[in-house]
């Protein structure tokens, strides 16, 4: 009988050639929470090693400190405002009549970075694109769109601008504690993602952008090391730069 | 054998099962009853180390030393396992920017991935940087919609693939994101980016009708879902047809089971993510029989999902 059966199937692939068709009858799923139980299996540890003893003489030095939790957020956050800020002093540097800074919360690639040592990889993590520093000059009703544009978002790292987020837009915008004169240009330094469109930002496209040769990886690098230089700690706090309208 | 246990123990035609299991022509391509496993990635981006011990949420957790641990056990106790990623295999850590995707791509083919969808990070070394780390990739790069015509990925990725495991045919095919405002035009170049709604419906159909697949599975790169009308996993389960899973990503979305969408034939289409870094290992176990009345075996699924381990 089971001879008779398994002839049967075999005269009937070779008279069809083609696939039997089979229908899902059940599905489970589960997950694994990865490095959970420690076992590893060391080919691969053998196998990053020559990358990883290169990587680390380089990602493991200790360029300064943080005396706060800096932490990933929104509508504002102390991680947020560090890349903001970092960001303002270097353009600043550069070009003493930059008004502020605004960088895409997205941008952000770490959720948190704890008080304590920070290292070059820490802000890789944080800010792995080569993206560099740009100078675009806003006229003030295309500044309130963006404000509009990062209320929609839900808020993105400011420095030097603050405004209220009220039913998905911005209200009470004010730029360096002044409302917004839309006829005026200001000087905005962001990341040359933004500046080209990036993250829906399109209306930033025609408008007159001076890139400056800096990774904003490597501006966020020497604001730490700046501030170690003079002993201090990171130490952004949150202070109603955006906020929830009451 | 945990999970096959707790598998036979939870459902109540456990016993059948057993029975079918014991059935003397399993291993024949007549047999009635055939299984699969389907292990998945999304959105790792280039956690090749755990995350550090620094006291945070994700201390010590990923890695792919511990991925691959877990995936030569399941592979043990599993006969057919397929395993799948998303896309955003690369950027994150220092590794990307010092060897700019390389050991990724490697130890992704030493865990045997059996294809994997690309996300728009993926682009970050410029679309000639990834078509050059194709040379180390021992598997496919899979997306139907995006259009790589005069660009260095000409001919070097694939709308779709069939793989046949377990005496099972298993439709793979891939979608990209929108690349526009989220990618730098000099990183995509000349990609073309086509709606992947139209393209979803065409090619799953083909896989299920045409090729006559036993099961398809969308590996995609455009997010969970959306407050806005943007294009997401949801939107392409609800239009679409005939897919059967949803591999999803963008998003970084950790779902505890995959969630279940009512698809444009009144079936069920699965989708699921598993957040992002390498944390987590999703699995999908699905049993099929041969049988005139599909519906009839659709209608009951097991869910002994939530236990988490490894």
């Amino acid at each position: 009988m089971r001879l008779r059966l398994l002839y049967t199937s075999i005269l009937l692939l070779a008279v069809t050639g083609c696939h039997k068709p089979y229908y899902i009858s059940q599905h489970s799923n589960r997950h694994y929470a990865v490095g959970k139980d420690g076992k590893t299996d060391s080919s691969y540890t053998r196998f990053l090693a020559p990358y990883k003893l290169r990587m680390d003489s380089t990602m493991q030095v200790v360029i300064g400190r943080t005396d706060t939790n800096l932490t990933k957020a929104q509508p504002e956050c102390t991680l947020g405002n560090f890349v903001a800020d970092a960001m303002l002093q270097a353009a600043k540097q550069r070009n003493s009549n930059v008004d502020a800074a605004v960088c895409n919360y997205g941008g952000m690639r770490i959720p948190y970075i704890n008080a304590g040592n920070i290292t070059v990889g820490r802000m890789y993590e944080l800010m792995p694109f080569d993206n560099a520093l740009t100078i675009v000059e806003v006229p003030g009703k295309i500044l309130i769109q963006w404000c509009n544009h990062m209320a929609a978002m839900k808020g993105w790292p400011v420095s030097g601008i603050s405004y209220l987020l009220q039913d998905g837009a911005a209200e009470y915008i004010r730029i360096n504690q002044q409302p917004i004169d839309e006829n005026k240009i200001y000087l905005i330094a962001t990341n040359d993602y933004l500046a080209t469109g990036g993250d829906k930002c399109s209306f930033l496209t025609p408008l007159k952008a001076t890139p400056v040769n800096l990774f904003i990886r490597d501006i966020l690098i020497d604001y730490v090391k700046a501030l170690h230089k003079d002993n201090k700690p990171l130490h952004p706090y949150i202070e109603k730069r955006v906020r929830y309208a009451e | 054998m945990l999970n096959r246990r707790s598998f036979l123990k939870k459902t109540s035609i456990g016993a059948g099962l057993l029975a079918a299991g014991s059935f003397p022509l399993e291993s024949f391509a007549g047999s009635r009853e055939k299984k699969i496993t389907i292990l998945h990635t999304n959105d790792v981006h280039s956690r090749l180390d755990p995350f550090p011990n620094d006291g945070g949420k994700l201390a010590g957790m990923g890695g792919v030393a511990a991925r691959a641990e877990l995936i030569s056990q399941i592979r043990g106790e599993c006969d057919n396992v397929l395993l799948l990623d998303a896309g955003d295999m690369l950027q994150g850590t220092p590794y990307f920017n010092m060897y700019k995707g390389e050991p990724e791509i490697k130890a992704m083919t030493m865990m045997g991935y059996d294809a994997c969808t690309m996300g728009n990070h993926d682009f970050d070394a410029g679309i000639d940087g990834f078509a050059r780390l194709l040379s180390f990739a021992g598997f496919p790069v899979l997306v139907a919609n995006y259009d790589f015509t005069n660009t260095p990925l000409e001919h070097k990725t694939a709308p779709y693939t069939i793989i046949k495991k377990g005496g099972l045919k298993i439709g793979i095919f891939g979608l990209g994101i929108e690349l526009e405002g989220l990618v730098s035009g000099a990183a995509f170049g000349n990609t073309k980016y086509n709606n992947p709604i139209p393209v979803a419906k065409a090619v799953s159909e083909k896989l299920k009708r045409d090729e006559k697949c036993d099961m398809v599975i969308c590996l995609s790169h455009l997010g969970y879902e959306y407050e806005t009308n943007k294009i997401s996993d949801k939107t392409i389960a609800k239009e679409t047809e005939y897919i059967d899973l949803i591999i999803g990503g963008h998003t970084h979305t950790f779902l505890d089971s995959p969630a279940t969408e009512r698809n444009a034939g009144g079936g069920e289409t699965l989708i699921n993510q598993v957040g992002w870094g390498g944390v987590r290992l999703g699995r999908l176990d699905y049993v099929f029989h041969s049988g005139k009345n599909p519906e009839l075996y659709k209608s009951h699924s097991v869910n002994i999902n939530k236990e988490t381990s490894g």
